[in-house]
């Protein structure tokens, strides 16, 4: 971010990214040497780097920091589990002693709350914003909330944002031009109405 | 119209490495560019020498983690590791604080595209106003005047969208910009309905983005993924697409990319006879040259005087006012964001279309020196500019998804663009153990804000809240303000320009004090740091530099 206006430098970039600052240094360091090669399927007999009980449990977790309730597609229809199994095994590899440390004291702290059987995918979605509350100051769950994003809205050769439906929802489009006017100020009569005149 | 498909090129000459060639160019970036560009039409043989690579077609897609997370064509921490201190106090710590792209067209490669001119008291601000304690502000041995004629011929080569008014505060120009204005987007109205309340000037952003079709190239298609990418389209006009592209057509030029230079070599006479490169195999080769033209960016560049030491200049070569790396400025950006009623769509189009520069001077009961200007944009796209949603309501789960989309096409950032006071104590050094992957000597940053740019960043942060207000919206978030950024990439002052060899590295024409075929062009040259947006200054001072070399080279005075 590259300029500044100063891309990846500037006050306004810190701001952005204060809360996952020592994530993204982590992600830089991790970026650099590692595979990139995207497009495994979302089967769980597929996995390349979490267990399918661990895939279970970031498909759960996930799910709820970006929702389907609401009909509009979420963390599972975009696929950021197979996103996030693939960043482990690749350009986020650093990250994975905090995933799986993060993702096993979870499920201890689920079945302390719960009970032996218990596990956060079989609980309530109640249940499960609860445990998610209750750890969401720490850095596994700034890691996992990052990485659902990213994988909500990355480009799908990184394994997630399906079919675009990250894209889709937030409102960004896949295109190589855009014509104006682009949104609601600068259409020529809201301009003429706010500013007497049309730039 | 059709996206271009690569960049044709020419045939190139293939000059030996043992015959000097007339001038060897370390920098392919908008000053080696802009070198290249003017000593090969005047006849001259150059080989331009770009540590980068070519950056073509391929890589130009819409991929942010592509372009914001990896060193894709910037520089890599893994490969080229810096250490940073925050003052000379401070202890190391591991981070690359300059940052620039490693690639033909250097960082104009991804930049936004503004392209301000200075006005005449950025030229002369330390006469005027005074020094402050602690900084090494000084006046420039040239004036706007002079630079003002390589102002206007830039503008024409490169193709500025702009608009002349009537401001009596706007600096003299001798044409109008070539290409009108870009079409105002949403942050551009909402930033002049904000000036408008306010009675702020305000104007059309002077871009390096065509407006219209140029000299063959294409007018931006509002793609949207412009800051941090290269433009497919070739609108956006970084040296990739006009400076380089145009001395290759002259076909004097021999661009080779991947060519790392780690010393510039002289002969006992104190004169440069060339320079050692690593090709992109690691083998080291040696160019001679009859000049060297030094264009590395103000990290670089000192970090390769510094390491160009020799019996002869053992402080570095061209470094005996002990200069070179001092004073370095990154520019100060002060950042506010808000969310408005209507969709503003600020991810459509180029990232800036309309600026104010009202607070360019500042009352000077505010004592401050220095200013800057604003702009309305969304600077990233929407993976980061998510994460950078404010705090103030859910942050995951159902009600955070509901604010995705708003904030997304919403909100938009007022960023503030400042000036940095010059010090003796921030600056580059050579790091005393780390090396690169070549076994170079690494750059160490040493930088800490000045007290008095504290300061303006907060009188900045004051005005950014009271003009996004005014332009609508209900709340302003701000961040907290920082004494050192976490990088840099407007790097500047490292070589300053300078009448007296004893407090400068080059004089007026950009040639080194100390090595009489040794020019230095690039932001390392600057005396001040101007109001935030150094590209097109640092274009004409290259169109400058290279009119005077090519007068000196016809005279035999180099």
């Amino acid at each position: 971010m590259q300029d500044s206006e100063q891309v990846g430098t500037t006050v306004s970039r810190r701001e952005f990214v204060a809360g996952v600052a020592a994530l993204s240094a982590v992600w830089l360091v991790a970026g650099t040497a590692c595979a990139r090669e995207g497009g495994l399927p979302s089967d769980t007999a597929k996995l390349v780097h979490l267990t399918p009980d661990q895939a279970t449990q970031v498909d759960a977790i996930t799910a709820r920091i970006l929702p389907s309730d609401d009909g509009t597609p979420g963390a599972k229809e975009a696929g950021v589990t197979s996103f996030i199994d693939q960043m482990l095994n690749g350009f986020a590899k650093e990250q994975a002693p905090l995933f799986t440390e993060g993702l096993a004291s979870l499920s201890a702290a689920v079945t302390k709350a719960h009970g032996a059987s218990a596990t956060f995918a079989s609980l309530t979605t109640a249940q499960q914003d609860a445990m998610l509350t209750s750890i969401e100051k720490t850095p596994f769950f700034g890691a996992i909330r990052f990485a659902t994003l990213a994988g909500f809205l990355s480009l799908p050769k990184y394994g997630g944002n399906k079919d675009y439906v990250g894209w889709k929802f937030i409102g960004q489009e896949l295109a190589m031009e855009h014509k104006a006017p682009f949104g609601w100020y600068d259409r020529p009569e809201n301009q003429q109405a706010l500013l007497g005149r049309v730039l | 119209m059709q996206m271009p498909t690569a960049q044709p090129d020419p045939t190139q000459p293939s000059y030996p490495t043992d015959t000097p060639v007339d001038f060897v160019i370390i920098g392919s970036g908008i000053a080696g560019g802009s070198v290249a560009r003017e000593l090969t039409r005047n006849g001259f043989s150059v080989v331009l020498l770009e540590q980068g690579r070519r950056v073509g077609p391929a890589d130009m897609e819409h991929d942010e983690l592509g372009a914001f997370m990896w060193p894709r064509w910037t520089n890599d921490p893994a490969l080229s590791p810096q250490t940073y201190k925050k003052g000379p106090e401070a202890k190391v710590e591991s981070r690359n604080f300059a940052q620039y792209a490693r690639a033909v067209g250097g960082t104009t490669l991804h930049f936004t595209g503004n392209f301000w001119r200075f006005r005449p008291i950025d030229f002369h601000e330390a006469s005027k106003r005074g020094v402050p304690a602690g900084s090494t502000l000084a006046d420039w041995p040239i004036t706007y005047e002079e630079l003002e004629p390589y102002y206007t011929a830039v503008e024409y080569a490169v193709g500025v969208s702009g608009e002349a008014n009537d401001d009596p505060r706007e600096p003299m120009r001798s044409k109008p910009y070539p290409l009108p204005p870009l079409n105002a987007h949403g942050p551009g109205v909402l930033l002049e309905v904000g000036a408008k309340k306010l009675g702020w000037s305000s104007k059309a952003a002077p871009m390096a983005i065509l407006s219209r079709e140029y000299k063959g190239r294409q007018p931006c298609h509002n793609c949207g993924f412009c800051l941090a990418f290269p433009c497919e389209w070739g609108a956006k006009s970084g040296a990739n697409w006009t400076m380089v592209p145009e001395a290759l057509a002259s076909g004097k030029c021999e661009l080779r990319p991947n060519s790392y230079v780690r010393k510039i070599e002289t002969d006992a006479a104190g004169r440069a006879t060339g320079v050692v490169y690593f090709d992109k195999d690691k083998r080291e080769i040696v160019q001679k040259a009859k000049a060297v033209v030094l264009c590395a960016n103000g990290a670089e560049t000192p970090r390769l005087l510094l390491n160009s030491k020799s019996n002869r200049f053992p402080d570095g070569l061209a470094n005996s006012s002990g200069m070179v790396g001092k004073n370095l400025m990154p520019n100060g950006n002060v950042s506010s964001t808000a969310e408005f009623e209507h969709e503003v769509a600020a991810h459509k189009g180029p990232v800036v279309t309309r600026i104010t520069q009202e607070p360019y001077e500042l009352d000077p009961k505010l004592n401050l020196i220095g200013g800057g200007g604003f702009d309305f944009r969304m600077s990233v796209p929407a993976l980061m500019w998510t994460l950078g949603m404010p705090d103030d309501g859910p942050m995951w789960g159902a009600g955070f998804k509901q604010r995705m989309r708003p904030w997304f096409n919403n909100s938009i950032e007022a960023l503030g663009h400042t000036t940095s006071l010059p010090s003796a104590t921030n600056g580059v050094t050579i790091d005393p153990e780390l090396k690169d992957a070549w076994g170079v000597p690494a750059i160490r940053v040493t930088y800490k804000e000045h007290e008095h740019d504290m300061r303006l960043f907060k009188h900045f942060q004051g005005l950014g809240r009271e003009l996004l207000t005014a332009a609508g919206a209900k709340k302003v978030h701000t961040g907290e303000l920082q004494d050192a950024p976490g990088s840099a990439v407007h790097l500047l002052g490292t070589a300053r320009m300078g009448n007296d060899p004893k407090t400068s590295v080059v004089d007026k024409y950009h040639r080194a004090h100390d090595v009489k075929n040794l020019f230095i062009v690039d932001g390392s040259s600057f005396v001040t740091s101007g109001r935030g947006q150094p590209t097109m200054t640092i274009n004409a001072l290259a169109f400058r530099a290279a009119d005077h070399i090519a007068d000196f080279a016809r005279k035999g005075e180099i």
